[in-house]
C-alpha cells in the first residue's frame, strides 16, 4: 500500500488517500492522522514524488516516531 | 481468601470496585473493522480486527512475516467468549535489523491521572491478561513517549491457557500530560530485529527508553508458519494485585471503542448514513453524525474502495458516486463530514440524503491516537 495526495478542498485541506495493493483506495485522511503519520515516519527516506513535494513546501510535516 | 475478604481487601486498598480496566476491549468483544484479516506485515502501523488493539510493524525494516489475525470464538476459557488470534502465515527467519512487531494499546493521558506518574505517590499498576499458544517467549511492556521511558515483563506462553499477572512499580519521574493525547503504549513485543533485542533484559525497572532493550531476549512470532497466539482478558489496573477481569457490556464496550474508531455497515436497501447538501452539480458533503463524542475531531475515514457503493437521494432521483467519499477536515468530535463526489447531479443546490448502496459497503470514521 501507498498514500498519495488526493486533492486540496475548497477550504485549501490537502485530503491524501491510501491505495491499497488491489489498486483500491480505502482510506482519505488529513496531513495529522496517526496512521498515516506512521506510513510517513517508515518511508520517509522514499516519499512519493507528490507526498514529498508537500514535505518540501512544509505543507506536510511529519511527526517524530514513537 | 473468601470473596467476602477479597472484597473487603479492595474496599481497604480503595481498588475501585468498576471502570478498574485501562484497557478497552480487553475481553475481544468488539470487531468493527471486521472480524478476520489477512496478510498482514510489511511495514505501517495499523489497527486491522479487534478495536483499540494496534499492530506496531514500524520498526524501520519491513519484516517479510505476514500473519492472519481474527477474533476467534472460543470455548475452553470460562467466563470469556472470544479471543485475539494471531496465526502466522509466512515464517521470517532472516531478520533485519529495524523490524519489530507489536500488539499495542494506546492509552489517552486524562485516562491516566490516577496513576500519579511523574510524582512521589506514583502508584504501581498491574497488567493481566489470558494467552496460549505455540511455545514462546515475549516481552510486555509499558512505554511512556512523552517521557521516553520503558518498563518490561517477559513472558512465557505455552499451549495451556494460563492468566498472566504481571505488577510494575509506579514511576516517580516523567509526567503524563493531562489530555486526550497519547499517555502511555500497553506493548506486547512478539518479533524484534537487533536494533530492538540486543540489549540488556531489566525486569519491572523504570529506565530511559533503550531501543536494543525492548524485544532482548524474546522469542518470533515469525519464526515459523506454526506458531499461533491467543490472548484475552487483557486488564491494567492500579495496584499491586490483579483482580478479577471485570467484564463491561458489549454496548459498555462498544461505545468506548467508538470514541476512537466507528463503522456503519451495509444494512440492507436504502441503508441512509448522512445527510446534507450539494454546492455543485458535481460536489457534495455529507454530515455523519456520530453516536459517541470521539476523542477528537475525525482524522481519517475508511470506505470500500469502491466509488460506486455509495450514493445520494435528492430531488426525486437517485444517482451513485463516481469518486470514493472522502474526509473533511471540517469535521466535529460529534460529526464528521465527508465530501461526496458524483458525474452530474440534477441540482446544484437544496438538500439530499446519502446512503450505501451496496452490501459491501461501509463508512468507518476514525480518530485513533
Amino acid at each position: 500500500m501507498s498514500y498519495s495526495v488526493m486533492k486540496t478542498n475548497e477550504d485549501n485541506e490537502v485530503i491524501y488517500q491510501r491505495t491499497d495493493a488491489d489498486g483500491l483506495v480505502r482510506r482519505t485522511c488529513l496531513a495529522h492522522d496517526p496512521e498515516f503519520q506512521s506510513w510517513l515516519s517508515a518511508n520517509q527516506s522514499s516519499l512519493p514524488d507528490d507526498i514529498q513535494a508537500k514535505v518540501d513546501d512544509g505543507i506536510l510535516t511529519i511527526a517524530d516516531a514513537d | 481468601m473468601s470473596k467476602a475478604a477479597e472484597l473487603a481487601a479492595l474496599i481497604g486498598s480503595q481498588t475501585a470496585l468498576s471502570n478498574r480496566n485501562l484497557i478497552i476491549n480487553g475481553a475481544m468483544q468488539v470487531a468493527q473493522r471486521g472480524t478476520s484479516a489477512t496478510g498482514i506485515g510489511g511495514t505501517g502501523d495499523t489497527y486491522k480486527v479487534l478495536d483499540r488493539f494496534r499492530y506496531g510493524l514500524n520498526g524501520g525494516d519491513a519484516t517479510a512475516g505476514r500473519f492472519t489475525a481474527s477474533q476467534a470464538a472460543i470455548t475452553d476459557l470460562p467466563g470469556f467468549g472470544f479471543a485475539h488470534k494471531l496465526d502466522c502465515t509466512t515464517a521470517d527467519t532472516s531478520i533485519a535489523a529495524g523490524e519489530a512487531f507489536t500488539i499495542q494499546q494506546r492509552i489517552e493521558g486524562q485516562n491516566l491521572q490516577q496513576l500519579a506518574k511523574g510524582t512521589s505517590s506514583a502508584k504501581a499498576v498491574t497488567v493481566s491478561f489470558y494467552a496460549k499458544g505455540t511455545a514462546k517467549k515475549y516481552m510486555l511492556e509499558i512505554q511512556d513517549a512523552e517521557n521516553s521511558r520503558i518498563i518490561q515483563q517477559q513472558f512465557d506462553v505455552t499451549t495451556s491457557w494460563q492468566r498472566f499477572s504481571i505488577t510494575f512499580p509506579g514511576d516517580t519521574s516523567g509526567t503524563v500530560a493531562n489530555d486526550n493525547a497519547v499517555g502511555l503504549y500497553l506493548n506486547m513485543w512478539l518479533h524484534g530485529g537487533s536494533t530492538y533485542s540486543s540489549g540488556t533484559y531489566n525486569a519491572s525497572t523504570w529506565k530511559a527508553q533503550s531501543n536494543a532493550d525492548r524485544a532482548a531476549g524474546i522469542d518470533s512470532f515469525f519464526s515459523s508458519t506454526d506458531n499461533e497466539l491467543f490472548i484475552t482478558g487483557v486488564q491494567m489496573e492500579v495496584g499491586e494485585q490483579a483482580t478479577p477481569f471485570e467484564h463491561r457490556s458489549f454496548g459498555d464496550e462498544l461505545a468506548k471503542c467508538q470514541r476512537y474508531y466507528f463503522r456503519i455497515n451495509y444494512n440492507g436497501d436504502n441503508n441512509y448514513f448522512a445527510a446534507g447538501g450539494v454546492y455543485t452539480t458535481t460536489a457534495a458533503m455529507a454530515m455523519l453524525p456520530l453516536p459517541v463524542e470521539m476523542r477528537a475531531a475525525p482524522t481519517a475515514i475508511d470506505q470500500s474502495g469502491t466509488a460506486a457503493h455509495y450514493g445520494s437521494w435528492g430531488n426525486g432521483a437517485t444517482q451513485v458516486c463516481s469518486a470514493v467519499p472522502a474526509i473533511r477536515g471540517s469535521s466535529s468530535k460529534t460529526t464528521c463530514a465527508i465530501d461526496l463526489t458524483f458525474s452530474s447531479l440534477n441540482s446544484a443546490t437544496g438538500t439530499y440524503n446519502y446512503r450505501i448502496v451496496n452490501a459491501s459497503g461501509y463508512i468507518g470514521v476514525s480518530a485513533e491516537l
